[in-house]
């Protein structure tokens, strides 16, 4: 069941992550060409510092997943028995109230924003764009569940 | 909540062994809500954070990374290979040169000194271990020199630093070049003694016949990076931009001339690449929560101020950053490292008149040396996992390339005009 979910979260965010580099890459060249053209595009640079943020979001849920993120090797992995139970708890304790904090945030910020748009493209709504901290915040606490739990390639930390 | 909790704090956190990103986000958090807003201010956490991992220069980060990993799956460096391998094959110690030119090759694409080793290191050190190298000395050559790629244009730790230190990303690139060829003709001669001391031999005759077929099927890829870096340095595209097509010419090049792309090959570096931004890009977006509290409680200008009381001369101070940022590249990844630290130290730097460009190379290659010296030590652990060598054999051999970095890295800090050279006559 773990496994399953797992993969299926893995499946889903490596789906995203790659459907936002290719994006990326895209605006990217794309608004380079019309500028060079003489026809630049207003809402290139807003769009492309937007994408970067989804893929920072998204790939940090993903990175938490295989256990990417950039840690220390320290202390926990020298202690013995219930120190270490302690640490390690304290640790992964420290993690999911920040997450839950920064997911509880993001759904206050995106509540709030009901009516504004991107400034260079008005068609997008703010609150679709800021979504991105909730739902990756939830995502990244269900990764750090699953890793924990000992999904299919869950891994120690970098 | 004072400055010397929260050091505390953060130092609990990392020990812990909590990911540093998310210990700089608690951290911050304690502060916001223990400051006079109060819990009023949590909806800042996440518009601080989404607003820094918005930054435009930070882009160039990815998009290097898909050129690179699009390089890689395409049969791009196998042909760098055969045609460094058709030039300095016939040199005693030839396939480590090759080895440290390639490296510095790649790098002028993918500026990921990670990326550099598994892409490289996966094709030359079996390639090594058959001409009789050994595993230590395979892994050491391959480790170090990806790690003098780093300063090689275009190098993520310097887009990094760029941001984090406002200041130009293009000049930096620029004051990377004359040290990057300078510690790689210096690594090919360590290259050469050590073949010698082991007793390798040459791997093959040099024919010019080699050159001409081999740099025929290379060419396209030689001149990718004279189109990208052109553009960036002539100031036709910002680095960013030339990132973007850095990624064009790779598709272009490896999937419509070359038409090797192996797509599976491609999948996995992608979401490797985007992983990889992402842990960076987490990074920022949580200093820049911890930046707002570091302005407000004035922490860098205080370090600026108390060092300064101590020593103003300019040189002192160098040989006191140099010493700490190896010693912060001993337990810290350089991103992190750049990260942390710049944002602290740039006010010092300011005062003592060091130009920031100049600082940026010597935080780049202090923090590369870091990598190469366990614990924390990236680079390295890949090209020991790619050779299956030990690490500390490994690391006895990497020594003389060790070295060889601190005389590049006591040049470009004490005789400026080895990075800046380039950089006066050119911009200033």
């Amino acid at each position: 069941m773990t496994c399953r979910a797992a993969r299926l979260l893995r499946g889903f965010l490596e789906f995203v992550v790659i459907g936002l580099m290719v994006a990326l890459a895209t605006v990217v060249v794309v608004g380079v060409g019309f500028r060079k053209l003489g026809a630049a595009l207003v809402w290139y640079d807003e769009i492309a510092s937007h994408l970067l943020a989804w893929l920072t979001f998204y790939g940090a849920a993903l990175a938490a997943l295989t256990g990417s993120h950039i840690a220390v090797p320290t202390l926990v992995e020298r202690l013995r028995g219930k120190a270490r139970l302690v640490g390690a708890v304290l640790a992964q304790g420290v993690v999911f109230a920040f997450l839950a904090v920064l997911t509880y945030a993001g759904v206050l910020v995106t509540g709030s924003l009901s009516g504004i748009t991107l400034t260079s493209l008005p068609q997008v709504p703010q609150s679709v764009v800021q979504s991105v901290i909730p739902v990756s915040g939830a995502l990244f606490i269900l990764a750090e569940i699953l890793r924990l739990a000992g999904g299919p390639d869950s891994g120690e930390r970098a | 909540m004072s400055l010397l909790a929260l050091g505390g704090f953060l130092l609990l956190f990392i020990l812990l062994g909590v990911p540093i990103a998310i210990a700089l986000g608690a951290v911050a958090v304690l502060a916001l809500v223990l400051g006079p807003g109060g819990f009023d201010a949590l909806p800042n956490v996440a518009l601080v954070m989404y607003t820094g991992s918005t930054s435009f220069p930070l882009i160039a980060i990815p998009l290097f990374i898909l050129a690179g990993a699009i390089m890689n799956s395409s049969g791009i460096s196998r042909r760098l290979i055969d045609f460094a391998l058709a030039l300095v094959g016939f040199v005693r110690g030839g396939l480590a040169m090759v080895s440290i030119s390639t490296s510095l090759f790649f790098a002028e694409i993918s500026g990921s000194a990670v990326a550099d080793v598994a892409a490289l290191g996966s094709i030359l050190i079996p390639e090594m271990r058959r001409r009789g190298y050994s595993k230590a000395f395979s892994a050491a050559v391959t480790s170090s020199s990806a790690t003098l790629a780093v300063i090689i244009p275009p190098s993520i730790p310097m887009i990094i630093y760029a941001v984090m230190a406002d200041a130009s990303v293009v000049q930096l690139f620029v004051a990377g070049i004359v040290p990057g060829v300078l510690g790689g003709a210096l690594f090919m001669g360590i290259a050469w003694l050590l073949a010698k001391r082991y007793g390798i031999k040459r791997a093959r005759r040099f024919r010019w016949k080699r050159v001409v077929v081999t740099f025929r099927r290379a060419a396209w890829a030689l001149i990718l990076p004279l189109i990208v870096l052109g553009g960036i340095f002539a100031g036709w595209v910002t680095a960013t931009e030339g990132a973007g097509l850095a990624v064009l010419a790779a598709v272009v090049v490896g999937g419509a001339v070359y038409r090797e792309l192996d797509r599976s090959a491609l999948r996995k570096a992608v979401i490797d690449g985007a992983t990889q931004t992402a842990v960076v890009m987490l990074l920022v977006a949580a200093s820049a929560l911890l930046g707002d509290y570091l302005t407000e409680t004035r922490v860098p200008q205080g370090v600026a101020t108390a060092i300064m009381g101590v020593t103003e001369d300019r040189w002192a101070i160098l040989l006191l950053l140099n010493a700490f940022f190896l010693l912060v590249g001993l337990v810290l990844h350089s991103a992190a490292a750049i990260i942390l630290v710049v944002p602290i130290v740039m006010p010092l730097v300011t005062a003592a008149g060091i130009d920031p460009v100049h600082f940026g190379l010597v935080v780049a290659l202090n923090l590369g040396i870091g990598q190469q010296t366990p614990p924390v030590a990236s680079v390295l652990v890949t090209a020991c996992s790619v050779a299956k060598a030990d690490i500390w054999e490994v690391s006895k051999v990497n020594l003389n390339f060790i070295a060889v970095l601190v005389l590049v890295l006591a040049l470009v800090t004490y005789v400026p005009a080895v990075p800046m050279g380039l950089v006066d006559l050119i911009y200033r």
